[in-house]
């Protein structure tokens, strides 16, 4: 069990800085994400701190040890890998005793530790096989397999479901919670998928371009985002962002006026991007329960009915809104409707820099 | 004609175009490759001296070759050389490339290197290597040996030193390609593997050994095959090494196929000579079906 502390890292290939300046402190049992856009960094944050890349600057510290200098496999860390990298020549007994057989464990005590694991993730039937002979979502049990058999301080893994099918992964997903939840290890999780990050994590580190943009609970990200970027990033569909204008206490967008919400501050030239997410408007006689100010009216342009729920793309003043409503009926197309905002969820940037305008 | 053709399904029509382009080559190999190696096994029941008529004499040139004591020392220099060359040929290949795979600056120019004995002919490199081992002043190995305060050696001179000494020039040039096909075979192992050991704290030994080797199976089957039928096949370096193509004193450097080359244009005796590629050929044979079975049980 251990803390794993970054500071000031940096990271360079050669004249490409991919990590710009890093500090973050993980907790002791903690499960955090890193999630963001392709290239961003996580992959290269994640084996700075399992050490198969060197840091250009800065300090990893992991149990409040400096492991900088230290050897990868001194740092008491156990990596999952996206293409889970088992052996081929070897059974998969052999895999996931292959890290024990490397510390010289006595026999006995390397069976019991991978009767163990199997037996923790359903793997007792396929201990013969070879990794070339296993499905997809086997091959990434063991993986994760001979991760839990070293009985780590810290978990890495990276990407370990983007090899897998949408369904497999849901299930996975679950299961890499339940483990997380029965053996407490601190974890660190890479992906650039925002469900796992948000279903998974305590806490969510949100990179772009070599830079934290928010660290925070999947809640804080969601409903407090620091800035369009991550406002734009986390939630399916995502926000929707408007051009507006601040007069006074009101909001003007070309189809209407908004109150302002309360805990904004107003920027300087009073110019604003307006976020709302798809799921916060509102529609038929669902809008009586806002103030008048926040209806509107627009036409229904595209209808994509999902079950229990429906998304459409509605049009008011010539601009674009897409909107999420709940419940089975859904409206016509080509149609003219009440709409409404809920005032309480309107998320306020500065239209220049982009920075959250919530004090 | 047109009306059948016409008639055919797409995927028939392919076929049969495909078998009107394979038909020309395939009698052309029937014509000078197969229909002689096929008239080989007939020869080596024959007497014949490549102009007058051929006579068949039954299993005659067999018994022969059992019982000449040249025949067996020949056979024996040729699994001396397969014995000695393919093991140090295939380690010391498996060094090379092992340790370039490793360093960044300078891979692609030092392999190249390594590869240029590849496109040298036999024939040339056995001529500068003759001029090598030659007794002082002219060979130059001697000379470093005098100038280190070592003793001369008698190399290509010597019953016993004289096949190594052909060997080592054939190491060397086959060096070049074995080299390619490892750090091919090396380069297709992902590096993953070595990471997730790397954290896992083996050491280099351990995956060297349950990963690396193991992996590299496949390359080093096929070089262990084609080094094999290479070394059994040795001829143009130890014909032209050795003093008038002799293969040797005593016979001590001829291979199989420099004896297979005396009988049939030094002597003039087919049937012997045909008997004795068909021994040869069956070595061989037996070599690559071998070979066909090692990459098959391969998990
Ligand atoms: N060994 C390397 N040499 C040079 N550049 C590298 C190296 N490894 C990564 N990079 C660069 O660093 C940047 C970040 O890479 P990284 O793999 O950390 O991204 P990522 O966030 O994991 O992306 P993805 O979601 O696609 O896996 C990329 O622009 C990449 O090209
Ligand atoms: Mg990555």
């Amino acid at each position: 069990m251990a803390s794993v502390t970054l500071r000031g890292i940096r990271k360079d290939f050669g004249r490409t800085q991919v990590i710009k300046g890093i500090d973050l402190a993980i907790e002791d049992k903690e499960f955090v994400v890193f999630v963001g856009p392709s290239g961003c960094g996580k992959s290269t944050l994640l084996r700075l701190i399992a050490g198969l890349e060197d840091a250009t600057a800065g300090d990893i510290l992991i149990g409040g040890r400096t492991v900088n200098t230290v050897a990868p496999k001194d740092r008491n860390i156990a990596m999952v890998f996206q293409n889970y990298a088992l052996y081929p020549p070897m059974t998969v007994a052999r895999n996931l005793g292959f890290g024990l057989r490397a510390a010289r464990l006595p026999a006995a005590e390397i069976d019991r530790r991978v009767n163990e694991a199997a037996a923790m993730l359903g793997l007792e039937t396929l201990l013969a096989r070879r990794p070339g002979e296993l499905s997809g979502g086997q091959r990434q049990r063991v993986a994760m397999g001979r991760a839990l058999v070293r009985d780590p301080q810290v978990f890495l893994f990276d990407e370990p479901l983007s090899n897998l099918d949408a369904q497999l992964r849901n299930q996975v997903r679950t299961e890499i919670k339940k483990l997380h939840q029965q053996i407490r290890t601190t974890a660190i999780y890479v992906t650039h998928d925002q469900v796992e990050a948000m279903t998974l994590a305590d806490r969510i580190v949100l990179l772009r371009d070599g830079r934290i943009e928010q660290v925070g609970t999947p809640t804080d990200l969601f409903e407090r985002p620091a800035n369009r970027f991550v406002a734009g990033f986390i939630g399916s569909p995502a926000m929707n962002f408007f051009p507006a204008r601040l007069d006074g206490a009101e909001i003007v967008l070309p189809w209407m006026r908004l109150p302002c919400p309360p805990f904004a501050t107003a920027p300087t030239d009073g110019r604003i991007t307006l976020g709302i997410r798809p799921e916060d408007f509102l529609a038929g006689t669902d809008t009586h329960a806002v103030p008048e100010a926040c209806r509107f009216e627009a036409q229904v342009g595209v209808v994509e009915p999902m079950g229990s729920e429906s998304l459409l793309v509605i049009n008011a003043a010539g601009t674009d809104i897409q909107v999420r409503l709940i419940g089975r009926a859904f409206p016509q197309t080509g149609s003219t409707l009440g709409f409404a905002v809920n005032p309480a969820e309107l998320h306020v940037f500065d239209a220049a820099t982009g920075n959250t305008l919530r004090r | 004609m047109q009306g059948w053709f016409s008639g055919l399904t797409l995927a028939r029509k392919q076929a049969v175009w495909a078998w009107v382009f394979l038909a020309v080559p395939l009698a052309f190999f029937t014509l000078v490759r197969f229909w002689p190696a096929l008239d080989a096994f007939a020869l080596s029941l024959s007497r014949w001296n490549l102009v007058g008529p051929r006579k068949y004499v039954g299993l005659a040139n067999y018994e022969r070759m059992a019982a000449d004591p040249v025949f067996w020392q020949v056979l024996g220099n040729t699994f001396e050389y397969l014995l000695l060359g393919l093991p140090a040929s295939l380690l010391l290949a498996f060094l090379v490339a092992f340790h370039l795979d490793r360093i960044q600056t300078g891979q692609g120019l030092l392999r190249a290197l390594y590869f240029l004995p590849h496109l040298t002919t036999a024939t040339a490199m056995a001529w500068v290597w003759r001029w090598f081992y030659q007794p002082p002043p002219v060979g130059l190995l001697n000379a470093w040996l005098t100038a280190l305060g070592f003793a001369q050696q008698p190399f290509l001179r010597s019953t016993t030193q004289a096949l190594p000494a052909v060997l080592v020039p054939a190491i060397w040039a086959a060096l070049g390609f074995q080299v390619v096909i490892f750090m091919a075979g090396l380069k297709a192992i992902p590096r993953s593997y070595y990471e997730a050991a790397e954290i896992d704290g083996a050491g280099s030994w351990q995956i060297l050994r349950e990963i690396t080797l193991p992996l590299l199976l496949p390359s080093l089957v096929f070089l262990f095959i084609t080094t094999s039928i290479g070394l059994l096949r040795i001829f143009d370096l130890v014909y032209n090494i050795t003093a008038g193509g002799e293969g040797g004193p005593l016979n001590a450097t001829k291979p199989l196929v420099l004896s297979i080359y005396q009988s049939a244009f030094g002597r003039m005796d087919m049937g012997y000579a045909s008997a004795q590629t068909v021994v040869l050929f069956v070595i061989l044979l037996a070599l690559s079906l071998l070979q066909m079975r090692l990459l098959r049980s391969r998990p």
